[in-house]
């Protein structure tokens, strides 16, 4: 079933979206696993994909952020220790 | 409220580990200055869905980009300037009167952001990714995109590496419009697959 095209029904892509961030820690927190992707691992994203599902299947009904949040408190574990002067 | 007539709300625990986290990165040297701010920016003013509605408008425009585009997603992407993180390994997915494709990520929250930006809530709430799978057609009814009972549905779920993209039909009457009017009627939800046009 197809509906009638409506022009004026019809708004540009970025606002029938919703804002990326309602807050800012859960940008912040967003820039934080990119920072450790890009800074840290080199560009490989899978290490953080991977602490993202395993957040995700321990509590599924966590609000989606927070596991974020679980997923790069776990990553940064995984990092090397920082060098000792 | 206090004295100086700022709000004086209690700071979250989430809101408290993710400080620790910033302040831990920040001290390991990975966090350059600005960072934060510019992927900020980034992901809220420049990515979105306004990139893959331009891809969507040059395939309807130029059947030469559209054959480019289904043989080899992330180059034809590329020409128009969008790549980078999530969009290595673009798959576009091609909707017809027969055929209609939708996206999920079953495990958590997979999605092509140089042309979608980040998802939306639903995209990566449990009932959307595990129902997607199972029921697609009572799924999309519900969304308010019912199907004839005689198409086919195709559920791509994104995987370690490919990410989709849905092409969507292009409407009738928009003959005579330009790309960039052509571009202005590409929605998020088309090119997820859960609305068609």
């Amino acid at each position: 079933m197809s509906t009638p095209l409506n022009l004026s029904g019809l708004d540009l892509p970025r606002r029938n979206g919703e804002l990326a961030f309602d807050a800012p820690w859960q940008s912040t927190v967003f820039a934080l696993a990119a920072a450790v992707v890009e800074n840290a691992l080199g560009g490989d994203r899978e290490p953080f994909r991977h602490q993202l599902i395993a957040a995700i299947a321990a509590d599924p009904g966590r609000p989606y952020w927070e596991s974020w949040t679980a997923a790069l408190e776990a990553l940064v574990q995984t990092l090397p220790p920082p060098p000792t002067p | 409220m206090n004295a100086d007539g700022h709000h004086t709300a209690a700071v979250s625990p989430v809101e408290q580990r993710v400080a620790a986290l910033e302040a831990l990165l920040t001290e390991r040297g990975l966090v350059p200055d600005g960072f934060i701010e510019e992927i900020t920016r980034r992901y809220e003013s420049e990515i979105g869905p306004m990139n893959g509605a331009k891809v969507v408008a040059r395939a309807w425009a130029d059947p030469k980009y559209k054959e480019r585009l289904l043989a080899d997603g992330t180059g034809a992407i590329a020409e128009l300037g969008f790549g980078g993180p999530e969009g290595d390994h673009m798959v576009v997915v091609e909707n017809t009167a027969a055929v209609h494709n939708v996206i999920v990520c079953t495990l958590c929250s997979c999605y092509p952001w140089p042309v979608l930006g980040l998802p939306p809530a639903w995209y990566k709430d449990p009932p959307y990714r595990a129902r997607m799978v199972r029921e697609p057609r009572v799924v999309l009814a519900e969304m308010g995109c019912p199907l004839p009972a005689d198409a086919e549905i195709q559920v791509w779920d994104s995987s370690a590496e490919v990410r989709y993209l849905v092409l969507p039909q292009r409407p009738p009457g928009t003959e005579g419009m330009t790309e960039a009017q052509l571009a202005g009627l590409v929605t998020r939800d088309s090119m997820i697959g859960v609305a068609r046009l």
